[in-house]
């Protein structure tokens, strides 16, 4: 016995399946970006900036805070361990909100992307000087 | 084996399951059935038919076309601009926005690079990846308490499982689908997705560990799928094919795994498949061998995955013995005496430890009660170093409770601690070492072999054991102690640092965490020698190490036979070969001298030779070779009891009938040497006290003469001569040995006897069997009669009961004497022979001798007596009268005459 698999029953709906995930695909261009891309670019500098608060140990910080350094606990160390903590920590604070503003700016930057470029894109092509060039490059 | 399936799979009202009706059913969607999992009702909601497959497969290629041309226009464009752009007069002009809007054509193309670019991104995002990663994939433990709270809120609602599943396991479902169409099948069933795994990359991997061959299964596996119901198209998931789907996801997922790989399905589908286990069990493949193989495959899979997000964790810990809350001190003196174990996880130096999740568990507990100090105890070998080994990479992880967090786990050489010799030095340098764990403050302790302390070895004054309570009691330290169950009940168990630890009981690995333990650490034993393991290798090694090696707990000693086999393989055959099962009963062999090779055709012919053999060296005494030579070929072929002695026999007889000459041919025919048996004259174990001679007076750490013997060599022979001498408290401890295999000996370690053959000798009941054999008794009646009346006063009947054979030897007939005669004479042939001399002896002066020393109530005895006087010191007369040399030959005569034929003249 031999089974011949009907190509043509599947081609067709195949065919029809494709050019709709293409092109519906250019569709959801836009709104993907600006949603589920947007979020997860969101969710990402969120995450980012969670592994650098880790790895700064805040909460580690803050938590000792009144607790020695170097197990110094004399009034001297701790005075001056308190004071060393408390420094470090704003040093530590304003580099987590300097590294918040680089990771905003980079999801501030994918937002903008797209429209800029065709933005961009869509004004050199609307000047005269860019069809000129075309038909000279075309000669 | 069946384990998955009291997973009860729930069937949809509305279409039964039913494949065909299922599809348009609205109240399941199209699943049909599920499985109750943390993520909800799992379903494969997904339509697997040829449409879906064209579809999938044409995507995947079309995708790869059309992000291949993106790329290059977008490449293309940019390559324009910058050619263009360099070849500005003045490229000052880039830095005016005059430039990047005034419509230069270069630039426009620039532009819609960037725009085709976000394109890409947004294509590359949504259209690439194929698979997702599951829900539990990189969570902590307290995610997952989370996760499991809030179980109940999902049940309710339906969880498809398919997107989780990744490209490589929907492959193997795609290819389940074409297999049953190629077949003319109307369903895929779980058959046909084992089929499919089977044939796939990883079912490969499987096949060589497993030491499949892919053509020998290929045809009884087609028949089982052949039996499956026939019929035209289309082809459906069966039911059982849907509810395997969702128990590899939740299989997947009970496992940690990142997606659902061909191993699941591959695991649950043989799982859910009888016929196919059948198949495979008759082919030589049983159930628990194939579900093992494909634990190991995907174990191999899941510890990289492991590993790589360990790594990621891992950055963030500490490279230094500081913490990262800064309140630690510098530990020098500790350093010096220390390993941190942390740091060495961290660096990667420690591999996962595999199992043990009860005994973790119990740690943690243990750790947040608050009474916080634990102490592990467990035989040498059974994995407590792993046990802290697995807590290190947990703090490492900070994958800890509180009391762990940002903490270090440091490893006290103790040893080196309490070497100083002088007790007062040690105690000082102790304290020290305490107060920089106090001050410090970040460190939790290990301390290996606690016992050390209380001067265990060392046997003198050195106690720091009361130091190290009287610190524990101050609260300001964390420690994790080790020691063995004998230490503990000897040097701890009854003093005040008992009372402030917490007992974890670490016991050794059974057989099938064993074989996990090979599994997980195979890995690196296998890089090292540039060998592969096959899964036959791992399992003699954890079934023969429990069995037949006893110095060490598992896992340890089956790693150790593991590891010697690897050697052992990669220099008998070089490089890149695989380990077997007949490597690792080698190494097995050599280590304890039992043959757990499979038998060898010349080693079966001697077995079947064995009673011949035995008959050349014991005359007569049929019944008695033929009880032995039987016990052993079933001991060899596997045939008896696991759990008591190879055999137990009692021979009874007359003294000088060959009792003991039969356990010394048996000892130099099978076990290799005369000198190969352990041998007690029982008439020295005559009082109480001698017990302790046989097992060890308790605490000595020498052991007794017997458990000692055996210990060293467990393949051997032991004889118990004159056995009713010895007292009766020493055949209460054997009845132990006779029963149950082993024996405990005065420290305390368990002695394995299950290798051993026990023979005791006894002429107890000796008139009685030579007046009944004078009366033409047959031998049974005798035995009956021994064992009812004669020997009732001087055995119980419940140790008489465990003799798997009592032999009565029966008494020397004349002709026996003369065989015997006739083999002590061959014996002095072959001695004068060694000098150079020949010898040999008339018929007649063979029979005198014989007839000379024949006495019925002596046996043989006499008959050495008079060869001795008349023939070796005749012998002897001559040599030293130099009457004989060499080459000549010499005569017995009748008479006791010895005639020299001098040999001729050169």
């Amino acid at each position: 016995m031999c089974y011949n698999i009907d190509v043509n029953s599947h081609l067709k709906p195949l065919g029809k399946y494709l050019l709709i995930d293409l092109l519906g695909s250019i569709a959801w261009f836009p709104v993907w970006w600006y949603t589920v891309g947007l979020k997860r670019q969101a969710v990402k500098a969120v995450r980012a900036l969670e592994y650098r608060y880790q790895a700064y140990g805040f909460r580690i910080w803050i938590r000792n805070f009144f607790v020695p350094m170097y197990g110094q606990y004399d009034f001297g160390g701790r005075a001056i361990s308190i004071l060393m903590r408390f420094v470090v920590l704003i040093g530590r604070g304003i580099a987590l909100v300097v590294e918040g503003l680089v990771l905003s700016l980079g999801v501030a930057v994918w937002a903008a992307a797209p429209t800029l470029f065709l933005v961009f894109a869509l004004t050199n092509l609307s000047k005269g000087l860019f069809m000129e060039q075309v038909k000279f490059l075309l000669g | 084996m069946q384990e998955n399936q009291t997973i009860e799979a729930i069937v949809c009202k509305g279409c039964g399951g039913e494949p065909r009706l299922s599809a348009q059913c609205k109240l399941c969607g199209g699943a049909g059935i599920g499985v109750a999992g943390t993520d909800g009702f799992l379903v494969w909601e997904e339509r697997v038919d040829e449409f879906m497959i064209a579809l999938r497969k044409a995507r995947r290629q079309i995708n790869a076309f059309f992000h291949l041309g993106l790329l290059a226009v977008v490449l293309v464009f940019l390559v324009l601009f910058a050619w263009q752009a360099n070849r500005l007069e003045d490229l000052g002009e880039l830095q005016t926005l005059a430039f990047w809007v005034s419509g230069y054509w270069y630039v426009t193309l620039f532009w819609f690079a960037c725009f085709f670019g976000t394109f890409l991104v947004f294509r590359l995002s949504e259209y690439s990846v194929e698979s997702k990663a599951l829900p539990n994939w990189g969570k902590t433990h307290r995610q997952l308490e989370h996760e499991e709270k809030i179980a109940e809120k999902k049940a309710g609602f339906r969880f498809d499982v398919a997107p989780y599943f990744s490209v490589t396991a929907r492959d193997v479902v795609e290819s389940a689908y074409n297999l049953a169409k190629k077949l003319q099948r109307t369903e895929v069933t779980p058959q046909t997705l084992f089929a499919a795994a089977l044939a796939s990359p990883s079912g490969g991997v499987f096949m060589v560990r497993l030491g499949m061959q892919f053509d020998k299964v290929k045809e009884p596996i087609t028949n089982v799928l052949l039996a499956d119901d026939a019929g035209n198209p289309p082809v459906h998931l069966s039911r059982d094919a849907k509810k395997v789907l969702a128990l590899a996801y939740a299989d997947a997922r009970a496992n940690q795994r990142r997606h659902v790989e061909v191993m699941e399905i591959f695991l649950q589908a043989f799982k859910n498949s009888p016929k196919i286990q059948d198949v495979l069990d008759q082919l030589g493949f049983p159930p628990e061998h194939v579900v093992h193989v494909g634990e190991w495959i995907r174990l191999r899979s899941k510890l990289k995955e492991d590993h790589d997000r360990f790594q990621a964790l891992a950055a963030l810990k500490p490279k230094s013995t500081m913490n990262r809350a800064m309140t630690a001190q510098q530990t020098s003196l500790l350093d010096r005496f220390s390993e941190d174990l942390t740091l060495m996880a961290r660096n990667g130096y420690i591999a996962p430890a595999v199992g043990r999740q009860k005994e973790l568990a119990e740690m943690l507990r243990g750790i947040e009660s608050g009474r916080r100090s634990l102490v592990l105890v467990g035989e040498p070998g059974s994995g407590k170093t792993a046990l802290v080994e697995e807590l290190a990479r947990m703090m490492v992880e900070e994958n800890v409770p509180p009391e762990l967090f940002d903490r270090r786990l440091v490893s006290v050489n103790i040893a080196q601690v309490v070497a100083a010799g002088d007790p007062g030095m040690a105690a000082e340098r102790f304290l020290s070492l305490m107060h920089e764990v106090g001050v410090s403050g970040n460190i939790v302790l290990v301390m290996n072999n606690i016992e050390s302390l209380t001067g265990a070895g060392l046997g003198g004054p050195m106690d720091l054991a009361e130091m190290l309570a009287s610190e524990l009691d101050k609260g300001y330290l964390l420690a994790i102690c080790t020691t063995t169950p004998q230490a503990w009940t000897r040097y701890i168990e009854r003093r005040s640092l008992a009372n402030k630890l917490i007992k974890i009981n670490i016991p050794e690995t059974d057989y099938e965490d064993t074989i996990k333990v090979l599994m997980a650490r195979s890995g690196l034993i296998e890089y090292d020698n540039k060998v592969f393991f096959s899964y036959a290798a791992l399992d003699k090694a954890a079934a023969l190490s429990e069995r037949f090696v006893h110095e060490k707990a598992s896992p340890e000693r089956a790693l150790d036979i593991i590891r010697e086999a690897a050697v052992l393989a990669r220099k008998s055959r070089g490089k890149k070969t695989f380990v077997t099962a007949d490597d690792v009963a080698k190494v097995v062999h050599e280590k304890t001298n039992i043959p757990v090779e499979s038998m060898t055709t010349s080693e079966a012919s001697k077995l079947m030779n064995l009673e011949q053999k035995l008959h050349e060296r014991v005359i007569g005494q049929e019944e008695a070779v033929q009880a032995v030579s039987r016990a052993l070929k079933r001991s060899r072929a596997e045939l008896r009891e696991g759990k008591r002695p190879i055999a137990n026999f009692l021979f009874l007889g007359p003294t000088g009938v060959g009792k003991t000459e039969l356990t010394k041919a048996l000892a130099a025919e099978y076990f290799g040497s005369e000198e190969a048996m352990v041998r007690l004259d029982m008439s020295e174990y005559q009082d109480k006290a001698s017990v302790y001679r046989v097992i060890g007076a308790p605490g000595d750490d020498r052991g007794g003469l017997l458990t000692e013997a055996v210990r060293n060599k467990p393949y051997t022979i032991v004889l118990l001569d004159e056995l009713e001498k010895a007292h009766p408290d020493i055949l209460t401890l054997f009845l132990q040995v006779m029963d149950d295999g082993r024996l405990t000996d005065g420290v305390g370690r368990t002695v394995d006897f299950t290798n051993v053959m026990l023979i005791a000798t006894s002429n107890a009941g000796t008139p009685f069997i030579q007046a009944e054999v004078t009366k033409n008794t047959p031998l049974e009646q005798i035995k009956r009669g021994l064992l009812e009346n004669e020997l009732k006063g001087i055995f119980r009947p419940e140790f008489l009961n465990r003799f798997d054979g009592v032999i009565v030897f029966r008494p020397l007939t004349m002709d026996d004497v003369t065989q015997i005669a006739w083999l002590m004479i061959n014996g002095i042939t072959r001695r004068l022979a060694e000098k150079g001399m020949n010898f040999r002896a008339e018929d007649s002066a063979v029979e005198e001798l014989a007839k000379e020393g024949f006495d019925p109530l002596y046996g043989a005895r006499p008959l050495r007596r008079v060869i001795q006087e008349k023939v070796d010191t005749a012998l002897a007369d001559l040599m030293l009268q130099g009457k004989v040399g060499r080459k000549d030959t010499l005569i017995l005569e009748p008479g006791g005459n010895i005639r020299v034929e001098k040999a001729p003249e050169l």
